[in-house]
């Protein structure tokens, strides 16, 4: 073959892949028009949290739709998109949808899709714990970008990380927990307690809520046992947890498909569970765990997810009534979990900023986003929920119970109220602190500002009355 | 040839937008440089390995660990030794070549089938202890691997073309560097240890020593492309590594054309278009629409499928072939002339 042959056999696919590289650069990079705020909203459609895509979007858009005028193209598929958004004359288009995957390096590329091909200028979301580690890492390297976090709850993004483009409007996974350490302490007697949690960022600081709750009031966590995320089969670190006659109970963080099968291989150990020893965190009673693991621990304790079932407050009934007028049925009308309701007010305080800034992204926008908000399950401060100098939510929480009901169903009921719980758990954990993780934080003795303040909610309604 | 190539993508900046240019040419540099050095196994070893994800992502962990720093607002994640970025690039390179001769020597003996399942074994305990082993990573990872860089690399942050040059240029280094291997004595040898490995043997070639330098050779191109990974994410997790990313690579390799090193950079960018763009097309719409799940799996699968049944040699098979037949006419097409992947040796 010539040379001139072989040089043209080589220009001519290179050429066909210029001209096709172009023709996507130019079909489907952002088109410049009139200004417009671009938005968008990254969540997971694959992995364990794969089905809080639809409840994620659902809670953000209904925040547009609400307050800024969008109209939901389908009221039962969020996905299907939103137009009409506009804010201080100015439109907002929700460019896309991230589907992310549970995993970093997911999170990772679709955060640049979002953010990097589709030009979007904030973002609602990650929706789980290692993704906002991740994209709290990005955001720091993109400081004209807005971030709002969807319902992850790990604590670097906002503490250890903390990047000033960042904004969490709901408790991290550890303050979702306060108070349930003292209700073991104080309604079930534990002393002694072992604990199994995920091995990722969320799982440690679902956990470390839990700990530092417990061993506060003086609880002692006896063993603590680290599945990897996605096991199936949990028998050989039921295992390594001590029997049931050895410890007053038992505290699990094990989330996703992971909570079934990991109580199952529990009972396969020891026999029956018996729900005075066992306490779950959200995991028990929140994101489908309702139907398949609540019904085996009814009358266990429950941590919260910053929400309030259940919760007869004005500010909680209009919330709910935003939502059923918008997405009617979204999550099976389950509003108050936090996928639906974290979403929700990040895209309603996103909203509340763009006013301020008259439609202005940015260090504008960032400047101009509420530093506090009157969230729908908040009741301190008369029901305004302020943020922390990380800008990090500062919110009450309500610890839970599962009950059944009296039509026979399974479901949950708020036990507690725990008033203005802060990220640092009064100062224990700290910007300086190691983010929480294996051996994170240690079982110590110390007062929280919420030690011996927690109210009893008895039908949805705070009472004055403290538990004992 | 190198020259036409050479022109296009240097002028990348120019003709493509910033986000194709730090998201798509310079993530294709990358993965084209691990897919390479999986060909190089495959074409002139005759060794097809599922490891050169774990040793890449070997490297990017090794350098993570040792440059990121705990300060506060600093990393959460990992040893953070906090060392000096240029002396942890040399040590991150050197020990996973060392680490790939060692995974040689231990695979070196086997062939086919076996030496497959060897090199997967090393990829899923690549994962599984960066995962577990939660000194040295986690599951979350580790993340500002690129604010610390040596002062010769520059800002890895903000000078994205910076990185879109420094990976091209890596990437022609490691085109060359294979290019010039496989002439000399040893790759020579290798090539016929490929093909004859018995007959190489009784000629008084040390055939399991051959074969362990050039999966050392392999660890040391993955590990160039493990560290301009990190400088690129930021960040790297288990998931990177993971039994998705190694099947990834393996795509990569053969869409493009196990049997040519260049197939690896032509493989890399069709897997990164394709897996950019699908999301957003019409296809995945249909799809969806027929209930058939228009995920990029979906989709990357029937087009490994395509490239299988009709172009065993990839997309650069299938383009020989094209151009036989225009060149002829329409006549019938010259076989491609290639070395021989694994498997494929007569």
């Amino acid at each position: 073959m010539s040379r001139l042959t072989r040089r043209w056999k080589l220009l001519l696919p290179l050429s066909v892949v210029a001209v096709a590289a172009s023709a996507f650069v130019s079909t489907s990079g952002a088109t410049s028009q009139a200004r417009e705020v671009r938005v968008a909203i990254m969540t997971d459609c694959k992995g364990a949290f794969g089905f809080g895509y639809e409840p994620d979007i659902g809670g953000a858009q209904a925040a547009f739709a609400q307050w800024a005028g969008g109209k939901p193209k389908d009221a039962k598929k969020p996905s299907a998109g939103m137009t009409g958004i506009k804010v201080a004359g100015t439109s907002v288009k929700i460019v896309g949808y991230g589907c992310g995957d549970d995993t970093v390096p997911t999170a990772i590329k679709e955060t640049r899709r979002l953010m990097e091909q589709l030009k979007a200028d904030v973002m609602v979301g990650p929706l789980s714990g290692d993704e906002a580690v991740a994209v709290a890492n990005y955001a720091k390297a993109h400081p004209t970008k807005t971030f709002i976090i969807g319902t992850a709850g790990s604590q670097d993004p906002t503490l250890q990380i903390a990047p000033k483009n960042m904004f969490r409007y709901f408790g991290d996974g550890a303050q979702w927990n306060a108070g349930i350490g003292e209700i073991a302490y104080k309604k079930l007697k534990w002393r002694n307690a072992a604990i199994i949690m995920d091995d990722y960022s969320f799982g440690w600081t679902s956990a470390a809520g839990i700990i530092a709750d417990f061993c506060a009031i003086g609880g002692k966590i006896t063993k603590r046992v680290f599945p990897p995320l996605n096991t199936t089969d949990y028998a050989s670190y039921v295992q390594q947890l001590p029997a049931p006659s050895s410890v007053d109970g038992y505290f699990w963080v094990v989330g996703g498909t992971g909570t079934g099968a990991s109580l199952t291989a529990f009972e396969q150990a020891y026999g029956a569970l018996k729900p005075s020893q066992h306490i779950g965190n959200l995991f028990f009673a929140f994101l489908g765990a309702d139907k398949v693991v609540a019904p085996k621990v009814v009358s266990s304790y429950v941590g919260g997810f910053g929400t309030g079932p259940g919760l007869k407050t004005k500010q909680a009934k209009a919330y709910e009534a935003i939502m059923a007028k918008h997405y009617p049925g979204l999550n099976g009308g389950n509003y108050a979990d936090g996928f639906v309701s974290n979403y929700y007010h990040g895209a309603w305080a996103l909203v509340q900023g763009l006013q301020k800034s008259k439609g202005q992204v940015g260090a504008a926008l960032q400047a101009a986003l509420p530093r506090s908000i009157k969230s729908a399950y908040q009741v301190s401060n008369g029901g305004v929920m302020k943020l922390d100098g990380n800008r990090q939510a500062i919110q009450d929480q309500y610890p839970l119970q599962i009950v059944k009901n009296a039509d026979g169903s399974i479901g949950t009921s708020v036990v507690g109220f725990v008033p203005n719980v802060d990220q640092s758990f009064g100062g224990l954990f700290k910007k300086t602190s190691p983010a929480p993780g294996r051996a994170q934080p240690p079982c110590v003795k110390k007062s929280l500002p919420w030690q011996g303040k927690i109210k009893v909610v008895k039908n949805g309604t705070i009472t004055g009355e403290v538990i004992k | 040839m190198g020259i036409g190539a050479l022109v296009l993508v240097a002028l990348g900046p120019l003709v493509f937008n910033d986000y194709w240019v730090d998201a798509i040419l310079t993530q294709a540099l990358i993965v084209g440089i691990a897919a390479a050095s999986m060909i190089f196994l495959a074409a002139y070893g005759g060794m097809i390995s599922l490891a050169q994800t774990a040793l890449m992502g070997i490297a990017g962990f090794a350098l993570g660990n040792m440059v990121t720093q705990r300060t506060p607002g600093g990393e959460t994640k990992g040893l953070t030794l906090g060392w000096d970025p240029t002396l942890a690039l040399v040590l991150a390179i050197a020990g996973t070549t060392l680490i790939g001769i060692l995974f040689g020597a231990v695979a070196s003996r086997s062939l086919g089938i076996y030496f497959l399942m060897i090199t997967l074994t090393y990829s899923v305990i690549a994962f599984y202890f960066m995962g577990q082993v939660t000194v040295v990573s986690g599951f979350s990872g580790i993340s500002g691997i690129n604010r610390y860089t040596p002062s010769f690399v520059g800002d890895m942050v903000n000078d994205r073309y910076r990185l879109y040059y420094i990976a091209l240029g890596v990437a022609i280094v490691v085109y060359v560097l294979i290019r010039y291997v496989v002439k000399t004595p040893f790759g020579l040898a290798l090539q016929g240890i490929r093909d004859e490995p018995v007959r190489m043997s009784s000629l008084g070639f040390a055939v399991p020593l051959h074969r362990t330098l050039a999966f050392g050779f392999a660890a040391f191109l993955a590990s160039l492309s493990g560290v301009l990974l990190v400088w690129w994410q930021g960040q790297i997790a288990p998931g990177d590594i993971g039994l998705q990313s190694t099947i990834d690579l393996l795509i990569v390799a053969v869409i493009g054309g196990l049997g040519r090193v260049e197939g690896a950079w032509v493989g890399a960018i069709a897997f990164i278009v394709i897996n950019n763009y699908i999301r957003d097309s019409w296809l995945t719409d249909f799809l969806d629409d027929v209930k058939v799940g228009g995920s990029f799996n979906t989709i990357i699968g029937l087009v490994f499928l395509a490239i299988v049944i009709v172009s065993p040699d990839g997309l650069l098979g299938l383009w020989d072939r094209l151009w036989g037949l225009v060149r002829r006419g329409g006549g019938p097409a010259a076989p491609a002339v290639s070395p021989s992947p694994a498997g494929q040796q007569g």
